[in-house]
């Protein structure tokens, strides 16, 4: 009875065009609802969450010293063979690298280079924004590497476009538990 | 003196119409796209001018310096008539079109409209149909399989539904009297006739989707099947040419809509000025039609020709007698 009854509503919601109304209906709450593109790079951008495996970089320990002792096992982790690692002996007689070279054009950013690093000297962090005209360009060297931004704590948020990766990528964002993004979208 | 002044005002108001007609596509363009990018929860374009206003204007400078490619195989001359035949008939059209009754410029009573035919409605369907003839010779020109399928069904689906929208204004005729545009409007002043034709009315605006090739009827040029169906191999200036008298036969079925079942420039309860009420309803008519194509899919072919055959030119047929029946 129930069945019946279902198929006569439905052929009378067909009769007038309850589906294509009900689909004007959701398209037309759309179009007033508010969008979600992230207007990069015009406006803003996204600024990941910390555990985000960007670009390298190699840190110093309290004395300002490089952290690395040259051992080479990230380069013989890196599935992609794009780390060099030339050792020298210092003044104080410890083994640091004279030459530290990723190809990140090669790089496939696995961070298994971060999991090996018996010395924890090496990382990668947050920043995204490195992309060139030129492959050469992408090889990295040790003091550039040196220079790189570190993680920052928080994440995940999306940040003025104007800001620098390069330099300050310390920044605070309301969004502690990160970017929402379903914020917007409209489920029913 | 006065013939030469009559002349005159005739070729002013046609210079001012056409211009109208070619300008008009560019802010609808834009409005097109921002209502798809709304729709779809983008922006739509934002970088050119403010919200991206000028982007029809960067788009029409990008379309006039691009290349005008004519493949090797194609027939030339076909070819290049093609565009100018597929945007003349949609520009003609609106000679018969009435915006108003008149205005008056410095104490001069000037008619709102180009020409008061007693048959402005035949001639409306007449003209449109030559619109067909562009679309079957820039697919067959062009020698490409995509362009000659999409114009092949484009043929099929112009035809199939100009019969059921020529028989849905019948009704409207009836009820005014005469198949002058003018006339019709008038007869409207207390009542429109969307209360009367309901099923006309219905019968003439998805006809009219189909005649306009725009979702859900678009097969002429479905991209996903097509390419991009007649105009696959158009480039350039010619391209836009199929564009513009893409958005004019848009424009030209959202006016006779208003025109014939929403009683043109008669307002109701808010007294605004004729024109006005006009371009409010035809702006709505206009939303409709991009509302339609950023929600529904694609009919099937079979299904297409399934809905002019058997469901429109019967709905049509039944609209004519009741009209019939119950005014007689
Ligand atoms: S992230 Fe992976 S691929 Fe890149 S340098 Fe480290 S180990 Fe090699
Ligand atoms: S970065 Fe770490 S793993 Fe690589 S050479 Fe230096 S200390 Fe060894």
């Amino acid at each position: 009875m129930s069945r019946a009854r279902d198929t006569i509503g439905t052929w009378i919601g067909w009769t007038f065009f309850a589906d294509l109304a009900n689909g004007l209906s959701l398209t037309f709450g759309y179009m007033f609802s508010k969008s979600v593109t992230m207007q990069y790079p015009d406006k803003e951008k996204w600024l990941p969450y910390s555990r985000y495996r960007g670009h390298h970089f190699l840190k110093r320990d309290e004395e300002g010293e490089i952290k690395c002792v040259a051992c080479e096992l990230c380069a013989r982790i890196c599935p992609c063979y794009c780390i060099e690692v030339v050792p020298y002996e210092d003044e104080k007689g410890n083994r640091r690298p004279a030459k530290f070279e990723i190809d990140t054009a090669r790089c496939l950013f696995c961070g298994l280079c971060e999991d090996a690093c018996p010395a924890d000297a090496i990382a990668l962090g947050q920043q995204y924004e490195f992309s060139s005209f030129s492959s050469r360009d992408l090889v990295i060297g040790r003091d550039d590497l040196l220079a790189k931004p570190g993680k920052a704590a928080t994440g995940g948020g999306v940040v003025a476009a104007r800001l620098n990766t390069q330099k300050d990528v310390l920044v605070e964002t309301d969004e502690r538990q990160g970017y929402n993004w379903w914020r917007n979208i409209r489920r029913r | 003196m006065e013939l030469a002044v009559a002349i005159g005002l005739i070729i002013l108001k046609v210079a001012l119409l056409i211009a109208m007609l070619l300008l008009l596509p560019l802010p609808l363009t834009w409005v097109e796209r921002k209502i798809a990018g709304h729709m779809q929860q983008r922006m739509g374009p934002m970088r050119v001018g403010w919200h991206g206003l000028l982007q029809p204007v960067a788009d029409g400078i990008k379309l006039l310096t691009k290349e005008d490619h004519i493949p090797a195989e194609a027939d030339r001359f076909l070819f290049k008539l093609a565009p100018i035949l597929a945007l003349a008939p949609p520009f003609v059209v609106f000679v018969a079109i009435p915006f108003g009754e008149s205005v008056s410029v410095l104490g001069n009573e000037i008619t709102l409209y180009v020409s008061n035919m007693n048959v402005a409605l035949l001639f409306v369907f007449a003209v449109i149909g030559l619109e067909v003839y562009g679309v079957i010779f820039g697919g067959w020109a062009a020698n490409s399989k995509y362009a000659v399928l999409g114009s092949l069904r484009t043929c099929a689906q112009m035809i199939s539904y100009e019969i059921p929208m020529g028989f849905a204004v019948i009704g409207v005729v009836m009820l005014a009297q005469s198949m002058s545009l003018l006339e019709i409007v008038r007869a409207q002043e207390d009542v429109w006739n969307i209360v009367y034709q309901p099923i006309g009315f219905f019968v003439f605006f998805v006809a009219g989707l189909a005649e306009a090739q725009r979702i859900p009827f678009d097969l002429s040029e479905a991209e996903g099947d097509l390419g991009a169906g007649f105009h696959t191999e158009y480039s350039g200036i010619r391209f836009a040419f199929f564009m513009v008298s893409e958005y004019v036969v848009m424009l030209l079925v959202s006016v006779l809509t208003v025109i014939l079942f929403f009683g043109g420039w008669n307002g109701v309860l808010i007294p605004l000025p004729p024109l006005l009420w006009f371009a409010l309803k035809v702006a709505f008519f206009v939303y409709l039609f991009m509302w339609f194509r950023f929600t529904f899919p694609r009919y099937r072919y079979d299904q297409l020709m399934a809905i002019g055959w058997k469901v429109l030119l019967p709905l049509s047929m039944a609209n004519i007698i009741i009209t019939g029946i119950a005014f007689s």
